[in-house]
């Protein structure tokens, strides 16, 4: 076993949550159906909860027993600053996909992202996000059909529009 | 370049969405119950490119399947009233009341075409030891618990069935789930199941291959497509009263879709199901066309969901009585 | 059998035909390497766009859709250790390291050559023994299957890393994960807490998106300032030494693609990862250790999921039974071309047996020089700088995570998942595990359910059934003999006997 033998930082915490979390979903397992049969729905479930939380409290036990690796902090080696704000921003891109539509915010995304990782200026950025956000558009709106969340962009009218304009669908 | 692109997007949001008599005037957005492969799915499938034609706008069709299509429901109706969604869908919604899977069914919807309906069929092993219904309900009396009879979960036709055959006779089998007709179908010929109830057009090319034997078809009289199988009500007549019954396939828009946009929709749905292609797919398939839309159809859900509510409450299925919803005895 | 030969060659003689199937191959290929497009996807679609086409036509686009597609994964699960597809998981597992250390192109090369063997073997195998290997495949009981899939989960032995027990503990998460939804056999709610959007359960493609693409992006982020591996681009197509070195460990794992493609409700993706165990039990010393870069770990997926395309085609072609969902869907097309795709269709239309036994094969040609040509553009993305090529993986998983259910859900889902992957793979938990639970779930669940129903819920009477059916007890005999080989026991016994 070359496991680590020192413990990171938060380690401790995430092995004691996912214990947490399992011993939650025995419970919530049990509900299912409770010991009703070995066919019920809440049955498989309940064996695997009970794997996860066994499994679980052992390795809280094993990290907490080992020593904390004194040289390591969490915003260096666990979560840097970068992948935290990246994360922030994945997570308001998702939360404003709906409201404002596919194009703008991954747009704005793209736009962000790159101009804070490279470095290289707002017409590098700007360029790339916008050729790569059309081929993406061209692949999954146009050749596949899927229907991206619109916001405040009239896809389908400008589309439909551009489909007169060329002639496509007469009534 | 962007100032013309924005113009256009301009005009086209001020033609489009106050003057409905443009309607359609984009793309529309279908939304198919049931996965890709199924019977309902292949059937929406086949239907849409006529319709498409006849209204000169596409439809985009997706699949959304999950929770019995109740996530396709409350999809559909969680978006605007505009004609621009269509639920594509099976039989399902109308137990959802009964079943405990949500308010929403389609009371609040549109029926835009009713497209076609299917009738069910009792099928059983090549080798089984009987050939009829009279001879199978006998045989199960006999041997209590061995027959396997396969299900597709509660709602689902065999569910439906099954309560419809023990409402008359008693049959105390062993009931073995599976997700869908096709599993279940495997499973019969490879000997995990015994009988099965299911659409005729799902097992007709079995059947025609000697895979698997038609005991019973569940309808008042036998079906063109497979002479020789006695209907279900020449031993048990009492069967009657639940019959003609079998799962349908239709299109619906929201509750309070402008008239315009209704019109239009059930015209090219209409067309298109005429289609000698589409007419043709049907008869293969062993569907029966219905084309009905409008009141026509609501009453056919009506009746359809008063006689399914009360079956499987009865048969102790449901969670809720259909008293609660209103839903009249048939 | 004149007529046979007839019938095979015309998708290779007919210039329309043949044409489309290069265009459903390259295509497939791509759709096949964007994660959340799905050949599946892509092949329902066609339904409607190729209605009024001869049904020829229309069947060499789906077929070279297919073959590409299930091939196309393993291109993003080299190169960025996202695979594309599901079949393409175990892939990335030797696939990415090697990409790591510059062997890209060697990497791809290989897996293309291995794709094409494969695929041919799947063929060859639809082509002679179709009839039979159905009705074997129609044999497995549910029993068959829970045991099947527990074999399957085994695999958790070899996928854990350093800790055995962490590796336990993310198949059980896995295996939750397979169940939250409504129970798609009584629709009784398993862990939605009263949420609609719940209902549907947790896209296994966005946890997969979210654990392998945004958790790979964010450990990425630490070395954004590090120059991307030079990839050497010495070797693209493998030399014929070492495909010959490669024969008897794909001989083998493509007859487990096969069958596994054979069996209605399993594919090439579990295909794919049993091979990988398989060729980790049966390769004594690897070159490099498996996990690290491990050629034979390449090899063995590669050509299981390729073979299982033809797999999935027995069941189809001999009775109408669907092997997976692609072939489910083609079923459909057939129908909506006014053909019967059922048990007839072998006696009523024979000469479709040999056309798409034509059509796959000229599919698994054109897939050798589509995968063959091209390695060094596609080596180039691994080259990108990272501080562009991370926002656009980030972006690629959202879109994809959408498009597989069209569900704004399923991309919170993928977010949450890619947090926890972050955190998992940096605490030492391996997430392969995680996503063979959610996998293997379903099956283990439902038909362990349905094998205790079928026994009045009586364990010694299933039990029973298992000792007295020849195939049970060789699939259970299999499980126990893994089982007790991963335990530390056995390993002491082993080293006992060695010393």
């Amino acid at each position: 076993m070359t496991e680590d033998q020192t413990r990171k930082p938060g380690e401790a915490f995430f092995a004691v949550l996912l214990s947490v979390g399992s011993i939650a979903a025995v419970w919530n397992a049990y509900g299912i159906s409770g010991f009703e049969s070995l066919s019920s729905p809440g049955a498989f479930p309940m064996a695997v909860a009970a794997t996860m939380a066994i499994t679980s409290i052992i390795i809280a036990v094993r990290t907490l027993q080992k020593p904390a690796d004194r040289h390591a902090t969490f915003w260096v080696d666990v979560l840097p600053i970068p992948a935290a704000i990246i994360t922030v921003f994945i997570v308001l891109y998702a939360i404003a996909l709906r409201p404002l539509g596919f194009l703008p915010t991954s747009l704005i995304f793209l736009f962000v992202t790159i101009l804070l990782l490279s470095r290289k200026g707002i017409i590098f950025s700007a360029s790339v996000s916008v050729i790569s956000l059309f081929f993406i558009y061209i692949v999954f709106r146009l050749v596949f059909s899927v229907l991206m969340p619109e916001g405040v962009v009239p896809e389908r009218e400008i589309l439909a529009f551009f489909g007169n304009l060329f002639g496509g669908f007469t009534k | 370049m962007t100032r013309k692109i924005l113009g256009a997007a301009v005009a086209a949001v001020l033609t489009a969405t106050p003057v409905l008599a443009d309607f359609p005037a984009k793309d529309m957005q279908g939304i198919i119950m049931w996965g890709a492969g199924g019977g309902t799915d292949v059937i929406m499938r086949a239907v849409t490119p006529h319709a498409e034609k006849a209204m000169g706008a596409k439809v985009v069709m997706q699949n959304m399947s999950g929770g019995v299509g109740a996530i396709s429901v409350k999809y559909t109706y969680a978006q605007k009233a505009d004609g621009y969604t269509l639920l594509m869908g099976a039989e399902n919604p109308q137990l959802y009341k009964v079943m405990g899977l949500g308010d929403v069914d389609y009371a609040d919807f549109i029926p835009i075409s009713m497209l076609a309906r299917g009738v069910p069929v009792i099928v059983a092993q090549s080798d089984a030891p009987f050939d009829n219904f009279r001879e199978m309900v006998d045989y199960i009396e006999a041997n209590p618990k061995t027959v396997k009879f396969g299900s597709t979960g509660p709602g689902g036709l065999p569910s439906v069935v099954n309560a419809m055959l023990g409402s008359q006779v008693n049959l105390d089998v062993t009931t073995v789930p599976y997700n869908g007709d096709g599993p279940a179908m495997t499973a019969l010929q490879g000997g995990a199941i015994d009988v099965f109830p299911v659409v005729i057009g799902a097992a007709l090319d079995h059947i025609n291959a000697g895979r698997m034997k038609a005991i019973a078809v569940v309808d008042t009289e036998a079906n063109p497509a497979l002479p020789g199988v006695q209907p279900i009500v020449e031993d048990y007549a009492e069967y009657a009263t639940y019959l003609p019954w079998g799962p349908f396939f239709g299109i619906w828009v929201k509750k309070d879709t402008p008239e315009e946009a209704v019109t239009t929709l059930q015209a090219a749905y209409a067309d298109a199901l005429d289609a000698p292609e589409f007419q043709a797919f049907l008869d293969q398939r062993g569907f029966t066309p219905m084309n009905i839309a409008g009141d026509e159809a609501q009453e056919y859900l009506d009746r359809w969901q008063s006689v399914s509510s009360w079956l499987v409450y009865e048969s102790g299925l449901a969670k809720h009585s259909p008293e609660k919803f209103d839903i009249p005895r048939p | 059998m004149m007529d046979a030969f007839l019938n095979f060659i015309i998708p290779w003689t007919d210039p329309k035909l043949l044409m489309l199937v290069a265009l459903g191959t390259f295509s497939g290929i791509y759709v096949g390497a964007i994660p959340g497009l799905s050949v599946t996807m892509a092949v329902s679609i066609l339904i409607s766009f190729t209605f009024s086409w001869e049904v020829y036509e229309a069947l060499c686009l789906m077929v070279g859709i297919y073959m590409g597609g299930v091939y196309g994964g393993s291109r993003t699960a080299v190169l960025l250790n996202i695979p594309g597809a599901p079949s393409a998981i175990a892939t990335s597992f030797d696939g990415y390291p090697l990409a790591q250390k510059g062997e890209a192109g060697e990497a791809i090369g290989l897996s293309t050559t291995m794709s094409f063997v494969g695929g041919f073997i799947g063929i060859a195998v639809l082509a002679v023994a179709a009839p039979m290997v159905s009705e074997f495949a129609l044999r497995f009981q549910p029993r068959d299957y829970m045991l099947l899939a527990i074999l399957g989960i085994l695999l958790v032995g070899s996928l854990s890393g350093d800790s055995l027990v962490k590796g336990i503990f993310a198949g059980s998460l896995g295996l939750l994960i397979g169940c939250v939804g409504l129970d798609p056999l009584t629709a009784q709610e398993r862990f939605t807490f009263g949420m609609i959007d719940l209902w549907g359960g947790i896209s296994f493609v966005a946890a997969m998106i979210g654990m392998f693409g945004v958790a790979e992006a964010l450990i990425q982020l630490r070395y954004v300032d590090k120059t991307a591996v030079k990839q050497k681009l010495t070797r693209i197509v493998p030399s014929l030494k070492s495909v010959r070195k490669y024969l008897p460990l794909s001989l083998q794992t493509s007859s487990i693609g096969v069958i596994i493609g054979a069996l209605p409700g399993t594919g090439g993706d579990i295909a794919a990862l049993m091979a990988y165990d398989h060729a980790k039990r049966v390769t004594k010393d690897p070159k490099v250790p498996f996990g690290q870069g491990a050629k034979e770990g390449l090899v063995a997926p590669e050509t299981a999921n390729n073979a299982a395309v033809g797999g999935a085609f027995i069941p189809m072609i001999t009775l109408g039974i669907p092997g997976d969902a692609v072939t489910a869907i083609i079923i459909g097309a057939l129908f909506v071309h006014g053909l019967n795709p059922g048990p007839m269709l072998m006696i009523e239309q024979p000469q479709m047996f040999w056309f798409i036994v034509g059509c796959l094969t000229l599919a698994n040609v054109f897939m050798l020089i589509f995968g063959l040509t091209g390695v060094r553009i596609f080596t180039k993305i691994v080259e990108m700088p990272r501080t562009v090529m991370i926002p656009l993986i980030l972006m690629l998983s959202i879109v994809g995570a959408f498009a597989v259910n069209n569900s704004i859900t399923d991309v919170y889902w993928m977010l949450g998942f890619g947090v926890l992957g972050y955190f998992m793979k940096l605490y030492g938990y391996q997430v392969g595990p995680v996503i063979l639970g959610v996998i293997l779930s379903t099956l283990i669940d439902e038909n362990w359910r349905r094998a205790i129903i079928s026994e009045q819920e009586s364990l010694p009477k299933l039990l029973g059934g298992i000792l007295t059916s020849p195939l049970s007890l060789v699939l259970f005999l299999a499980v126990v003999f893994i089982f007790v080989s991963q335990t530390p026991l056995w390993a002491r016994f082993k080293a006992r006997r060695k010393a």
